[in-house]
């Protein structure tokens, strides 16, 4: 079973907030779909590798300058922005 | 007459029985009809349409040749992306996103003068079986309203089903193309992972995820796969399609094909949805294919591995939205950390936070080996399971979802439950194979059955050849009352 004390660390990890009134049923919802994930750990361990699919390896290309998008265009979507870069609130005091 | 929809008004454009314009005016009206109802569309591009019909009523008239899809009116799901046009995922974290490049899929389409006519509806993020996670609401069946069009492409299922766009690219992760078009009567294909490019397809899952054309029949499939599945370097896992143009063996003659059924696929479905697929059994053995059945007792452990794997990417993947660079942007925080939690938070709809909880759980240190690591060993042993079947039969007859579409509001009550029903269509996705599902028949309330007919890898060609075969003889589509009247 899942605590709401590890809900706590992970929601921490995953950069999420859970609200009080959240807490009961997310911690009930998670331990059931952990339960359920769970069933694998029923399977014997035929120690089959799994590294990808259809044997794919890895693609290279030679490293060459091409046309990028446009910094106007890419900051367009960004709520906050300043001189052509991206504004955040500063991060180092 | 030929069946496939596209070829009848490729050869009217041609014939100029009517202009391109007419036709997609048709379609842009059927959308304002029937749109309130099925929810279908979350954003219309109407000049769009009918730009690209006037280009292509130029050509006809200047008696240049046109393709099979130019012209043709279609949809995209929201998660693919469109340089120009809002490209949600119909999550609030993206509702007034706009890409400034095309998915190559859309890319492609583009430049056969394909007649955008919006973009459809989709749980958010692609995460669900209903539809009814999306930001916009749910879309509903175009044979019944009261009922959802299935999840996660429900826009596209529902807008092609209702005759309200004439086909679709959908995303399938784990079912999200084949199970909604079950849902709705119609056919779609979930590709061999690598064979159409996911350059452009906003990420839920990389390792599962792959575009699929949804359409009212089975060669519609095949002329939408053909032009669709080409090599793209933007892709570091695309690989194009191997072999011939999937249309040139589509109508061959089936007899002696081995069709394999894996006993466990028929277990614990319900009752009407196993005897439809016995009848399209039936159907096979009278096309003189030859049936083999075997067992894949690994199959019981595809569902938790899906579960696992798929949400273990996505809480990786969906780290990008922090609201710095795009989407929303939490307003009233201290500092940096707290604004993108608040941002996140606040963006996100529930079962994509659900989501990414589990996959941050089973990736995170203590149970990474409990969960990632031996969900990673048995996909390993469920690809073996498959590799082996397929050295007995050339395809794999099963059933798309173990029921018909779900009420609205059926889904969201359990969890868990909702998970189970897509128990017949993730060992695809985990093992990167081809399928497609296809309308086998009706439940006591008229809502359509799907069958799923699976192969090997790259052997769409078969799978077709097989679905083509089976319709020819059987055919169960059923027009609905919604759309546009040609």
């Amino acid at each position: 079973m899942v605590s709401k004390e590890e809900i706590m660390k992970i929601a921490i990890l995953s950069k999420l907030f859970v609200a009080d009134d959240e807490i009961d049923k997310l911690t009930k919802d998670m331990g059931e779909i952990i339960s359920f994930a769970d069933t694998i750990n029923n399977a014997a361990d035929e120690g089959v590798e799994f590294d990808n699919i259809n044997n794919l390896s890895n693609a290279f290309r030679e490293d060459e300058v091409v046309p990028s998008y446009d910094r106007e265009k890419i900051l367009k979507n960004a709520k906050d922005q300043d001189d052509g870069c991206f504004l955040v609130k500063n991060i180092m005091k | 007459m030929s069946e496939s929809k596209i070829m009848q008004l490729h050869e009217s454009l041609v014939k100029k029985e009517f202009s391109c314009r007419e036709l997609t005016e048709k379609y842009i009206a059927a959308i304002e009809k029937d749109n309130s109802t099925l929810n279908a569309y979350v954003t219309v591009t109407p000049e769009t349409a009918l730009g690209t019909a006037d280009k292509v009523d130029a050509k006809i008239s200047a008696g240049e040749e046109i393709s099979l899809l130019e012209g043709i009116p279609m949809t995209l799901k929201d998660n693919i992306s469109t340089d120009g046009i809002r490209t949600t995922c119909c999550s609030k974290i993206l509702e007034d996103y706009t890409p400034i490049y095309d998915a190559t899929v859309w890319k492609i389409l583009k430049a056969q003068n394909s007649v955008l006519l919006g973009k459809t509806n989709m749980d958010e993020f692609a995460m669900g079986s209903s539809c009814e996670n999306s930001y916009f609401g749910g879309a509903k069946n175009p044979h019944n309203v009261g009922h959802v069009a299935g999840g996660s492409s429900g826009g596209v299922a529902s807008a092609v089903g209702g005759n309200i766009a004439v086909y679709g690219l959908g995303s399938d992760t784990g079912g999200s193309i084949r199970q909604p078009a079950s849902f709705c009567g119609i056919v779609g294909m979930k590709p061999t992972y690598g064979a159409v490019s996911r350059f452009g397809l906003i990420a839920y899952a990389s390792s599962l995820d792959q575009i699929g054309p949804i359409t009212t029949n089975v060669e519609d499939t095949a002329i939408v796969y053909d032009a669709i599945s080409q090599y793209d370097p933007m892709d570091s896992t695309s690989q194009g399609r191997k072999g011939a143009a999937v249309c040139d063996t589509l109508k061959n003659d089936i007899k002696g094909m081995k069709i394999g059924i894996a006993r466990e696929y028929l277990e614990g479905i319900r009752e009407d949805v196993r005897i439809a697929v016995e009848n399209a059994i039936s159907v096979y053995q009278s096309l003189g294919a030859e049936i083999v059945y075997f067992n894949m007792p690994s199959l019981k452990y595809a569902l938790p591995v899906y579960y696992i794997i798929a949400c273990a990417e996505a809480s990786s993947n969906l780290g990008r939205y922090d609201g710095i660079r795009y989407g929303f942007k939490a307003e009233n925080y201290r500092d940096v950390n707290d604004m993108v939690k608040k941002t996140r938070s606040t963006g996100f709809g529930e079962e994509v936070k659900r989501r990414i909880l589990l996959g941050t759980y089973v990736l995170s240190s203590g149970y990474y080996d409990a969960y990632y690591k031996k969900a990673q060993n048995l996909r390993g042993t469920i690809v073996q399971a498959f590799k082996k079947a397929f050295q007995a039969c050339d395809v794999i007859l099963a059933p798309t979802v173990p029921m018909t579409a779900f009420e609205n509001g059926h889904a969201v009550s359990d969890p868990v439950e909702t998970y189970l029903t897509d128990i017949c269509t993730v060992p695809v996705n985990i093992c990167g194979l081809p399928g497609v599902s296809v309308p086998c028949g009706f439940d006591a309330k008229g809502m359509p059955i799907g069958m799923q007919l699976i192969g090997d890898s790259f052997c769409e060609a078969k799978i077709l050849n097989a679905a083509w075969q089976y319709e020819k003889t059987a055919n169960q589509f059923r027009a609905s009352d919604f759309g546009a009247k040609l």
